[in-house]
């Protein structure tokens, strides 16, 4: 039970990150139908520069804002310089071109950080450990939840109920007729890719505390992430945190407990599980569990 | 824009070269083709075999990304299983390469075959995706079984000339000896080079069959429109399936290509997501959609690597990057640019000059 609950603890602290990036992923093509291949690489840049923020000696709270609000920014300069153009230009165009922007930023992050692995600061000791019932878990576990947590919240707000959120709806429902109506759909665009960066380096930011540390190769946290999008729905911002805390949830569990059975197979193969069930679900539900069904007409 | 002269009959449209233009640019290609491996130093003899086997396998990707517009992110797959075929079936049957590289599509076919389906319910995004899972599956498979495969420490290729005995002892020599023909010693590498230049010449000339024949067509139909295809009564279904194959089983043989050049290979890297972006890079820069494209793409990333590396080299601050890191940063800000000014790559600078010329003196 110990084991079981100390698995759950570590499973949801990883799911919330994954459903952080996921966010990051949805909100993006809600708006813009552009797949973000970049946002692993935007969120290592903004664990670094958390990193830098903080041997700089800013204060945590203001090194984290500052790191988030970093990063927003060059989510929002590389749509404003990249992606504008290409509005119009068929879906690969874009898959493609994100992909090479994510290439860059890593030549970029390896360039001015260097290969070698850094720890992440953290204002606790980063190996305490609180006892819930039988389990020790993390703190850094335990502070990931609660600021994810916090995060989404304040998103689901932001999209019911500011004028913005509106905005950014009436975007992702008809680009034209939003255009018509006075909202300025380009700054929308920006502005999701801002969201997209900083809630990006965030799930950085825990990602890369006490166990694991903080090197250029982070960003592949971002193709297990995918499988949390598809299998979510992919413009369903809902769905990809239900689907992001399950896929952790299950990768974790599935490591401790599925792969001994699986003898040779079993080797790292919680790293290859998320992408069986994206397929699984790609055959069954390609929408996800909380998509919009495409609907077409001849 | 006239960049040619203006195709009145059917006929005319699908003749294999367009014009005497094109005549002799095949002859003094294959001029230079022909003397390349008795005029260059040893390492740009290595690196034209390389180059014809990325030809190989960006005219793969061309058949399928380019005309049949699926994308896939899987491309290093494939060529890895053609790569492993090859190599396992030289290990335990003893099989000579010329009947090794053809298997090694057949396997990689198979994938496809497998794989091709999930395009039927899929497009664009979603099936980039899918094709990504599978490069993580294929690498989990082939690391699974270290019996077979040799898990994370690799495998040795062994090019046998014809099936030779348990011991290795091949009754003619293995291709990898030096042999002599009048006098005149061959090597292995120049025995690749022409070996692969075969090869490539015939898969370039298949690639611009296809596109001129009908199911090149289909595929291009269904690229641009598969709802306006299939009401032209164009079966979407098959011609994707097809894609799939025929571009799995030339990734396989590229793959195979590959494994010979080497003669050891390993899981990841090289067959990892950057060699499908790395193909993907290949076909943008050359221009979607042509097999002149993919060959163009193809020599410009594997010939102009190393001249890039040897030029960021005294760059003050990129000399802190490894050399196949630079090499990645010029290609992604020259892929990116591509996309955003001349979409049509290589063959867009190309037309543009030949219109030039064309129209001269006037600006059109």
């Amino acid at each position: 039970m110990s084991t079981f609950l100390q698995l759950a603890f570590s499973g949801l602290a990883l799911g919330t990150t994954y459903a952080l990036v996921a966010l990051g992923f949805v909100v993006v093509y809600r708006a813009s139908q552009v797949f973000n291949f970049a946002l692993g690489e935007l969120l290592t840049a903004g664990s670094f520069l958390m990193v830098g923020l903080c041997t700089a000696g800013w204060p945590w709270p203001a090194a984290l804002l500052g790191a988030m609000t970093g990063t927003g920014l060059l989510g929002a300069g590389i749509e404003r310089l990249v992606l504008r153009p290409l509005i119009g230009r068929p879906v690969f165009v874009t898959i493609i071109v994100t992909i090479f922007i994510g290439m860059i930023l890593r030549s970029i992050v390896l360039l001015v950080c260097g290969a070698d692995p850094v720890g992440m600061p953290t204002p606790w000791d980063p190996t305490a450990a609180v006892e819930v019932g039988p389990a020790r878990v993390l703190v850094s576990s335990l502070v990931a939840l609660g600021a994810g947590a916090i995060t989404l919240g304040s998103f689901w707000w932001m999209i019911l109920r500011t004028r913005l959120g509106v905005a950014m709806r009436a975007t992702s429902s008809n680009q034209e007729t939003a255009l018509a109506l006075g909202i300025p759909v380009g700054r929308i665009f920006a502005t999701t890719w801002f969201v997209a960066g900083a809630v990006a380096a965030l799930a950085g930011i825990f990602l890369s505390m006490f166990p694991r540390n903080l090197d250029a190769n982070l960003g592949f946290v971002a193709l297990r992430a995918f499988p949390a999008v598809i299998v979510g729905g992919l413009d369903s911002i809902g769905g990809a945190v239900v689907a992001g805390l399950g896929l952790g949830l299950l990768e974790v569990l599935c490591q401790g407990y599925v792969n001994e059975h699986l003898g040779a197979l079993g080797h790292n193969f919680h790293a290859v599980f998320p992408y069986l069930v994206m397929i699984g679900f790609l055959v069954v539900r390609p929408y996800g569990l909380f998509g919009t069904r495409e609907v077409e007409r001849v | 824009m006239p960049t040619r002269a203006l195709v009145t009959t059917y006929r005319e449209d699908s003749r294999l070269f367009a014009d005497l233009w094109h005549k002799i640019a095949w002859v003094l290609g294959g001029v230079i083709l022909l003397a390349w491996p008795w005029v260059v130093s040893a390492r740009w003899l290595t690196i034209g075999v390389q180059t014809l086997t990325a030809v190989v396998g960006s005219v793969a990707l061309m058949i399928l990304t380019g005309f049949a517009g699926q994308v896939s992110l899987g491309h290093a797959a494939f060529l890895a299983v053609g790569a492993y075929t090859a190599a396992i079936v030289g290990h335990a049957l003893h099989m000579p390469f010329w009947l090794a590289m053809p298997l090694a599509g057949l396997a990689a076919a198979a994938v496809g075959l497998c794989v091709g389906p999930f395009a039927l319910r899929l497009r664009g995004l979603y099936l980039a995706l899918v094709t990504l899972g599978l490069i993580f599956i294929v690498a989990h498979l082939l690391l699974s079984f270290p019996d077979v495969t040799g898990g994370v420490s690799g495998l040795s290729v062994p090019m046998h000339t014809w099936f030779s005995a348990p011991e290795g002892t091949s009754s003619l020599g293995a291709m990898t000896h030096t042999g002599s023909v009048a006098g005149v010693e061959i090597r292995f590498s120049t025995k690749l080079y022409y070996l692969y230049l075969v090869l490539a010449i015939g898969v370039c000339l298949m690639g611009v069959n296809i596109r001129r024949s009908h199911s090149g067509r289909a595929m291009m139909a269904v690229r641009d429109s598969d709802l306006a295809a299939e009401a032209l009564g164009v079966d979407p279904a098959r011609t994707k399936i097809l894609a799939f194959g025929i571009s799995s089983f030339l990734a396989g043989v590229a793959g195979a290509m590959y494994a010979f050049e080497q003669q050891y290979i390993t899981v990841e890297p090289p067959f990892d997501l950057h060699m499908s972006v790395q193909y993907i890079a290949m076909i943008v820069i050359g221009g979607i959609g042509t097999i002149f494209g993919a060959v163009a793409g193809a020599i410009t990333l594997v010939m102009v690597s190393p001249l890039v590396e040897t030029v960021t080299a005294g760059l003050p601050l990129l000399s802190e990057l490894t050399s196949a890191q630079r090499s990645t940063l010029v290609f992604s800000l020259l892929v990116c640019g591509f996309l955003i000014f001349e979409p049509l790559g290589l063959l867009g600078i190309y037309l543009r000059i030949k219109r030039y010329f064309l129209t001269w003196p006037f600006r059109y």
